[in-house]
């Protein structure tokens, strides 16, 4: 039987300091007439049972915040309550604990969020972020091209150029960074990541055209003394994470992470003459400090890395530079800081969000050489408050961004570069407001920002989530988002042919309406939980970049299209504890991306239109032992010029040995051993009219074996 | 390959052995779902121990033993050492105060 539950009260805990509203764990929440007593989960969700007398008090007790009250009765059970705890004078631990729930979709948010925990990352060996996704069904990652192995994501079966990244809400891996960033960044370090489909708020910017992704690292003060992760595949790749926290003084704490990541095997399996991997060796530092204080608190972080990778033929190295080579070399700096102010009642406060950045890229696929090389100084201030009562808040602000890209490429001739050289200055004002009600709550905002080159976009956006039955929530989101295109950048990979490229219209900024639904069904059966969702996405372009493959057999077009870009995504989801331990996750999803193309309405290239979905965890009674599988399997897609490719399944699994501060893991990717067969065509003949390494739609190595280890000094 | 799947099958078949097995139930004082964390560590990675579980509604650890290699009192001076009180027996101060504030008594 599905049950649902008498007066259950549900909502979500979050604290409030100045620079941000976030989610608290391990709040004690205690029903004072009924003396029962709950623990937030680590998203700062709880539930409670309302005793037999109503109305009662709940009393929300946190670390380092200011205790708080709240009057519930029988007909609070639809409501999702939103407690906010304002930061404390006395500046105290907040304690962090493990995950409970690695996956889930949060109940409590107006927008459809998915969020995934540090124990959905131990799941699976995920040495860098592009790899966190392995075990989800929302995000699909996959190869744009054969030479330089870049891993590409995909939400709502766009590319993540059209998703907004950030890092703690602060702009993460744009610009040069979106095709070869994800693979710097080692997945030890990250706390969580939240997932938002369709438009995001607006407070974030305007780019949030498919969706959202936040990256939360994790924090000075919740660091171990020493974290250390040592990973080895059997393909030749090796890995060193390392985290540190330390406190400084009361009021500042220091977080160190360093990454050292090698790829020295030189495989290929399918004999084609080129390197089944490219190789590579990545150095990656990231340090950053906390302070907090009675009136204010900050963040400072300085980031810095080093990629550089060698592909091709496997008779290239830079020393002997024979025959087809691929070289990328990229250099990133860049330092964030955010500060905010409490105000002088206890909701208000004000942040500001600055990020400078500077990156240069250079390397060439074959005689086609790319340079590219931005400078980026982003500022965001957010003002928060209420009005009359927490029910109703509102935020408003103002931000600026100040950019200079470069970007070229060369020619499959090895002569004249394409590209475009472009500084971009766009000042934004945004304001939005959320109303969480008993049964309803809403967010809608709107932002405005003034392009150099764009002009004024207005770009509106509303949420809304309405508690159909308790247990049954239903979302509702509509938007408006755009971005400048960087179309060498954005499609580098696809310089791995002998294709070549026109570009020969000014580029328009890409503008989308996005539309969805989502229906998130909880249900608990034999005392355990879970929830079946169905969600519906539809995003249309009034005017896109897009890569036309298929108007002309050897070239690429780049060309402004309007109104003729389309993609729908219906994702539904089963996940239940169906015994003590044992997690299963099923999804099914169906992705209809549509572009016009030669003329034609057509199927996005190399994008599967069906995906299957499982995940089987287990962890025994004594969490001595875990085990993961997670099984994928993808439809056929489309190829440029010549039919379709055919369906394959991806197979992984991993097992995970937990000592008191060791955890050891041992795991195996591709374990059906499915490979594309002659993934690059005309291998043999590199410079020759029809090489081409980008039609790749499944993985290009066999199965592989690794472990790994993860030792916590605390 | 064939070596993953006989280690696969061993780590299974360790977790259901269980002959001259107890199962009892000690009152603690937990806090907060770091102590929850702490303490089922503690007792998971303690000799003998088949499982230990915390309920966090109760404070009661629930600790599923193999008598022939361990007994009650070494399970509760396991939880004495990390600083936790078991029953009536107290915890040890030393580890009590190193533990994070939340774990304090009355940190909550």
């Amino acid at each position: 039987m599905l049950s649902t539950l008498q007066a259950q009260i549900k909502g979500v805990v979050q604290g409030a300091d100045s620079l941000q509203t976030k989610p608290l764990k391990n709040v004690k929440i205690t029903l004072l007439r009924a003396e029962t007593t709950v623990y937030s989960n680590e998203d700062g969700t709880f539930e409670i049972l309302l005793g037999k007398q109503s109305p009662d008090t709940l009393l929300f007790v946190a670390k380092g915040y200011r205790s708080d009250r709240l009057v519930v009765t029988r007909s609070d059970r639809f409501a999702a309550l939103n407690v906010v705890l304002v930061s404390g004078q006395l500046v105290q631990d907040i304690v962090v604990a493990g995950a409970k729930n690695a996956h889930g979709i949060s109940k409590m948010k107006t927008l459809h969020v998915e969020e995934l925990t540090s124990a959905e990352f131990r799941k699976a060996a995920c040495c860098n972020l592009s790899e966190s996704f392995e075990t989800n069904a929302t995000v699909d990652v996959s190869m744009s091209d054969a030479v330089s192995g870049a891993k590409k994501i995909q939400l709502l079966g766009l590319d993540a150029a059209y998703t907004q990244l950030q890092f703690e809400n602060i702009p993460f891996l744009r610009g040069l960074e979106s095709t070869h960033g994800m693979s710097v960044i080692p997945g030890t370090w990250l706390e969580s990541i939240q997932i938002t489909k369709g438009t995001g708020s607006v407070v974030n910017g305007y780019e949030s055209m498919a969706g959202l992704l936040n990256f939360e690292f994790k924090k000075p003060k919740d660091l171990p003394r020493m974290g250390l992760n040592v990973y080895q595949n059997r393909f030749g790749r090796s890995e060193l994470n390392l985290q540190g926290g330390q406190r400084l003084s009361e009021r500042w704490h220091m977080g160190l992470f360093a990454s050292g990541a090698a790829i020295y095997g030189q495989q290929d399996h399918n004999q084609d003459g080129f390197r089944d991997q490219a190789l590579s060796n990545t150095i990656n530092l990231l340090q950053r400090f906390s302070y907090q204080g009675p009136k204010m608190e900050a963040q400072f972080g300085l980031q810095a890395y080093t990629d550089d990778k060698t592909g091709g033929q496997l008779t290239f190295s830079k020393q002997t530079p024979e025959g087809y080579g691929m070289t990328l070399n990229s250099q990133h700096l860049s330092v964030f800081s955010k500060t905010g102010f409490f105000g002088k009642k206890p909701a208000q406060s004000l942040g500001i969000i600055t990020q400078l950045k500077a990156q240069d890229v250079n390397g060439f696929y074959g005689l086609r050489n790319f340079q590219g090389k931005e400078r980026r100084l982003y500022i965001n201030a957010i003002y928060d408050d209420i009005i009359g009562n927490s029910d109703h808040k509102i935020k408003a602000g103002a931000s600026f961004l100040a950019l200079r890209i470069l970007q070229y490429a060369g020619q499959p001739s090895g002569a004249a570069q394409l590209g475009l050289t472009r500084t971009e200055i766009v000042p934004g004002v945004f304001a939005e407001y959320t109303y969480s009600g008993n049964r309803l709550s809403a967010v809608v905002g709107a932002r405005y920002d003034q392009h150099n080159l764009a002009g004024g976009q207005f770009s509106p956006r509303a949420h809304l989530k309405y508690a159909l039955s308790p247990q049954l929530d239903l979302r509702l989101t509509a938007g408006r988002a755009w971005r400048m295109p960087n179309f060498v950048v954005d499609n580098l990979s696809l310089l791995a042919s002998s294709k070549t490229w026109i570009a020969n219209q000014t580029l328009q900024p890409e503008i989308s309406w996005n539309i969805g639904a989502s229906l998130v069904q909880g249900f608990s059966f034999k005392k355990r939980k879970g929830t079946i969702s169905i969600d519906a996405y539809h995003t249309r372009f009034t005017q896109q970049l897009v890569a036309d493959r298929d108007s002309i057999f050897d070239m690429v077009i780049f060309k402004n299209l309007a109104d003729h870009s389309v993609a729908t995504v219906i994702q539904t989801e089963f996940a239940y504890e169906v015994l003590r331990g044992f997690d299963v996750r099923l999804a099914y999803k169906f992705q209809d991306v549509r572009a016009l193309y030669n003329g034609q309405l057509q199927n996005q290239v190399l994008l599967p239109r069906q995906r299957y979905f499982a995940n089987l965890a287990y962890q025994t009674r004594n969490k001595h032992w875990q085990y993961d599988l997670t099984y994928s399997r993808y439809s056929a897609v489309r190829l440029p010029h010549h039919g379709h490719s055919i369906p394959w399944a991806l197979l992984n699994a991993q097992l995970t040995r937990n000592f008191k501060q060791l955890e050891c893991y041992l795991g195996g990717e591709n374990l059906l051993n499915f490979t594309q067969h002659a993934p690059i065509i005309d291998a043999s003949n590199p410079f020759g009219s029809s090489f081409d390494a980008t039609q790749i739609w499944a993985p290009i190595m066999g199965w592989n074996a690794y472990f790994g280890l993860r030792y916590t000094f605390k | 390959m064939k070596n993953i799947i006989l280690l696969f099958l061993l780590s299974l078949s360790a977790t259901f052995y269980a002959q001259k097995a107890s199962v009892i139930s000690i009152q603690s004082n937990a806090q907060c779902g770091d102590c929850q964390e702490r303490i089922e560590t503690a007792l998971n990675q303690s000799k003998g121990v088949i499982y230990a579980e915390l309920n966090m509604e109760t404070k009661v650890v629930e600790i599923k033993y193999n008598r022939k290699k361990t007994d009650v009192a070494t399970l509760k001076k396991v939880l004495n050492a990390i600083g936790y009180d078991a029953d009536d027996q107290k915890a040890d101060a030393t580890a009590q105060k190193a533990l994070p504030l939340c774990c304090q008594p009355g940190g909550h």
